[in-house]
């Protein structure tokens, strides 16, 4: 059989290894914006070809696609579900693993999100509110913050994905700080709004989040439309520097298992998790009428209010979640692709390894993320004996392949070095070990998160979870979860998101 | 003895920052480490370097300057307990400004020693391609105990700690805009930044526009300054992991444990005895009241400048609650003694408002010499433990009875091994005993 894959991150590069250890040893073929080395390789030594061309582009990939004459297309990243790719394949005949347009909108639009989860009084919600420009959300901010005082420690995002505008925590628990942390607030406003304008089909541009605190998790699923199956939790570290500090990355490095969950999220919160994301496909399936096939997640925290709660949707697997996961899972991969396109997922058997923990470290060349300009074009050298020798596994990433043999960085995260052991520090010891074996030969710096898996960050972590954890859980017990509640002078107790939720539910539904 | 601060922010709208606001609250943290002398300096989008140095304290520096305060995104701040003690300003051939708390050891004054520090760090920035690595050599080669803070005109911010580590340095972050450095995590809790460790011994980091990078600490864990945990550092502040009230409890407790008293009343003289003399109550079983309210501003009696204004100070600071004492014998714990005017003042106030006997318990050693590293404790002539013993200090004073912790307690209290922590004020020259 043929399989063809659109995306040239890390992400597609561990799907790649996985189906070149398929028992159907397929013929492998690849669509990517970049030459990829390691997937290039696999390609070759998989009787199939990476080509480079437009990833978002439906007649590039529908007609690859044809040309290949491939059984199962495999979208890896978001934009290409975005723009469309699965519907256009579909519409061909070949059968697609990937969210299709609408059902993207989970991730592509994080008002919809909110706004689904609400409509529906999903569990897992945060408050929010959507605003058309800059000064509508600075007024209404201004008026209402001692009615609402959820609006002081806020998220701000682009009410849609856009051109690279990132997400901005504001904490703004201290008065003395109060007027610069509200200058900030507003001028990121007016900078949203400057970049959102060119969307003339979407009327709310902002969104404004309540923030919370506690430790985020991703739970990655495959999904046929009927059955949404669960995979190993993941922790990404978004922060590009140690100790979650310095600006916001794609992912810095994962760490899961050596179990279903994260050594500090129970079990308990793992099903509670999954019951949300099923809510979700479920909701959305509904609104759009369309079946949802392919991968979906949630980017989770668990947060005070609510227990589990998305911070965010994927509408894809994660990167570099998605090479914990795939490193865990034991089942063929081509088979749960064909279970995914032939709408018979409740009949396979999901297996994961309950054996090793494995931690991703991404590395990253200097300037990645604020000056990806001065991160791109330096040659890279990998010696890859020693990577093997110390039993890790190397995915490319955003680096591009030249026609004399050498690769080169593409400005974003370069590669990710992957190991596995029976606990998390020892291999995550193993990758700090192994990371000398790749260097810039121009003598450009690379970067990298020591932090990841170590027993202090995880110790951080669990210090996180059982703070917030004996929070919700009193909640829980005083029938209090998911109720914000505040006292008023002269007003009483309000609760915001009660008002939310009969603001979008209509005042007759929500009784 | 200085504290400092150091803000750096990052990503989209940064502009939007104002490091001088941020700087004010951290520097207003750390005044307990001396508010004689304060300086800033900010960096923005021009890439110059701007500053601001003027007599303390800090609420009142920046008041008083409201209009001058510099502008930038980026930036680092002094407090200092010495008189005209600013950061030090390098213009080339690498311009930069300095901030150092603690000694190197490039000459006897302590000035002199930061400018010579900062002209070679200015050197070698502008001729090294890997400053960072040029930094960490310097801080492993120049000796002394010093932490400090250096802003660049290019927005670099380089932070670091001297192997010995005897001065505490630590770091923090909040979302994905700001992170800082501060001489106590007390700072880093008032500009609202979540600490996220100490700057480790050897250690250098270095925020730039590309990264936040840090070389190898050094392989010892160092030589942290005991006094901190007896005095010097905020009561909510974490210092090299250790939390400072949990320290203070537990000199408190050894404290009980090795030299108990006949009383009926556990007084702590405010504010940093108060929760050693809690630590006493708790393992003697005797109760602890409060004895003193303070009038006027929380001046640290120690690092006040003058015999004369220290005399005054004290007695107009501390008014006994007499009903606390009146007809008791009482334990009164002190952190330290220097010259013994505070101790002495304060046992007779007891004595005149009604306490029968007086037990001194005093939470650390009795200090003997002069510190290397800055603190200002004063000669060893100056110091009344080197020439009075207990008993001639308890009849000094008229105490009934007066005990040192011994340097031993003082470190089995403290928790950290031996060879990891400074104790030279307490040691060297001797105590008379």
């Amino acid at each position: 059989m043929r399989i063809m894959g659109v995306g040239g991150g890390a992400r597609e590069h561990a799907l790649a290894w996985k189906m070149s250890l398929s028992d159907h040893k397929p013929e492998i073929f690849w669509i990517a914006e970049n030459r990829n080395p390691g997937i290039h390789k696999i390609c070759k030594d998989n009787q199939g070809e990476l080509r480079t061309g437009r990833t978002t582009d439906p007649k590039t990939i529908v007609r690859s696609s044809r040309g290949w004459g491939v059984d199962i297309v495999v979208v890896g990243p978001e934009e290409p579900g975005f723009n469309g790719i699965p519907d256009a394949l579909e519409k061909e005949g070949i059968h697609c693993v990937g969210a299709s347009q609408e059902l993207s909108i989970i991730e592509r639009s994080k008002a919809d999100l909110r706004r689904l989860q609400w409509e529906n009084n999903l569990p897992g919600k945060l408050l929010f509110r959507t605003f058309k420009n800059a000064r509508e959300a600075s007024d209404y901010i201004r008026k209402n913050i001692g009615t609402q005082p959820w609006l002081q420690n806020i998220v701000i995002k682009p009410a849609r994905q856009s051109g690279g505008k990132g997400v901005k925590l504001i904490e703004d628990r201290l008065a003395h700080l109060h007027e610069n942390k509200g200058r900030f607030k507003e001028a990121y406003f007016d900078s949203l709004q400057a970049s959102m304008a060119a969307y003339s089909d979407i009327e709310d541009k902002i969104l404004v989040e309540e923030k919370a605190w506690g430790p985020e998790y991703s739970l990655q699923c495959f999904t046929d439309g009927k059955t949404v199956l669960g995979t190993p939790l993941v922790q990404d570290n978004k922060s590009a520097h140690e100790f979650d500090s310095g600006p916001e990355t794609g992912g810095m490095g994962s760490i899961s298992g050596p179990d279903l969950a994260l050594p500090f999220i129970t079990r308990d919160e793992y099903d509670k998790s999954l019951k949300i994301v099923e809510g979700i496909v479920e909701a959305i399936q509904k609104k759009t009428g369309k079946s949802y096939h392919g991968m979906v997640g949630g980017q989770m925290m668990l947060t005070e209010n609510e227990g589990p709660t998305i911070i965010e949707m994927y509408s894809r697997l994660g990167d570099p979640e998605a090479l914990n996961m795939l490193a865990m899972l034991k089942t063929d991969i081509v088979d749960v692709f064909q279970a995914i396109v032939e709408r018979r997922l409740s009949k396979l058997k999901l297996e994961f390894t309950n054996e090793d923990a494995v931690v991703v470290k991404v590395v990253a060349p200097n300037g990645y993320p604020e000056k990806k300009e001065n991160a791109k074009g330096h040659p890279v050298q990998v010696f890859e004996t020693n990577i093997k020798r110390n039993g890790c596994y190397l995915f490319w990433g955003n680096a591009d392949l030249q026609d004399n043999g050498e690769a080169v960085t593409g400005g974003s995260r370069l590669l990710a070095l992957m190991a596995t052991d029976h606990t998390l520090p020892p291999a995550s010891a193993l990758i700090e070990k192994t990371m000398s074996s790749i260097q810039l030969t121009d003598g450009w710096g690379l970067y990298h998160r020591s932090d990841i898996g170590s027993e202090q960050l995880l110790a951080k972590r669990w210090d996180s979870a059982e703070r917030v954890r004996r929070l919700y859980q009193y909640r829980e017990e005083h029938g209090t979860l998911g109720r914000r509640m505040e006292w008023i002078p002269k007003v009483g107790t309000i609760d915001p998101s009660q008002l939310l939720l009969k603001e979008m539910q209509g005042p007759e539904k929500a009784g | 003895m200085p504290g400092l601060v150091g803000f750096y922010t990052f990503g989209e709208g940064r502009e939007n920052w104002d490091a001088s606001h941020f700087i004010r609250y951290g520097l207003g943290a750390l005044q307990g480490r001396g508010q004689e002398s304060i300086s800033l300096a900010t960096v923005g989008p021009g890439n110059t370097l701007h500053t601001l140095a003027g007599k303390g304290g800090v609420e009142d520096f920046f008041e008083k300057n409201k209009t001058s305060i510099p502008k930038g995104f980026i930036g680092i701040g002094q407090t200092s307990s010495y008189i005209d003690d600013y950061l030090v300003h390098v213009k080339t051939p690498y311009e930069l400004v300095l901030a150092l708390d603690g000694k190197t050891d490039l000459h006897e004054n302590r000035r002199e020693a930061s400018k010579l520090f900062a002209r070679q760090l200015s050197q070698l920035l502008h001729s090294e391609n890997e400053p960072l690595k040029a930094t960490s050599m310097l801080v492993n080669k120049i000796g002394g105990g010093y932490s400090f803070v250096a802003l660049t005109h290019k927005r670099a911010l380089i932070s670091g700690r001297n192997p010995l580590g005897v001065k505490p340095l630590e770091t923090g972050s909040v979302g994905f805009d700001i992170a800082a450095v501060a001489s106590e995590t007390c700072a880093l809790d008032v500009m609202g930044i979540d600490h996220t460790g100490p700057v480790e011994t050897g250690e250098v980091i270095m925020f730039t526009p590309e990264d936040i990078r840090g070389n190898a600490p050094a392989a010892d864990a160092g030589n942290f300054c005991s006094y901190e945990y007896v005095y010097l550092a905020r009561l909510d502040s974490t210092v090299n992991t250790l939390p400072v009230a949990k320290a203070r409890n537990s000199i408190g407790r050894e404290l009980a444990k090795a030299h108990p008293a006949k009383a009926n009343v556990v007084i702590g003289v405010p504010e940093t005895a108060l929760p050693i003399a809690n630590g006493y109550s708790q393992e003697s079983g005797l109760p602890q009241e409060p004895g003193f309210v303070r009038t006027g501003e929380n001046i640290r009696a120690a690092l006040e400048p003058t015999q004369k204004e220290r005399l005054v100070g004290v007695q107009l600071k501390l008014n006994p609650i007499k009903s606390a004492i009146e007809n008791k014998d009482v334990v009164l714990v002190d952190d330290s003694v220097v010259r013994g005017n505070t101790l002495r003042n304060t046992v007779l106030n007891l004595k005149r408002n009604g306490a029968h006997q007086v037990h001194v318990r005093i939470g650390s050693p009795a200090l003997v010499s002069p510190c290397p590293y800055g603190v200002e404790i004063p000669d060893a002539d100056e110091l009344i433990s080197s020439s009075l013993d207990e008993k001639e200090l308890a009849n000094h004073v008229a105490a009934d009875s007066v005990s040192f912790m011994t340097v031993e307690e003082l470190q089995r209290a403290i928790g950290l091994p031996r060879q990891n922590l400074c104790m030279r004020c307490f040691e060297n020259g001797g105590a008379k005993r």
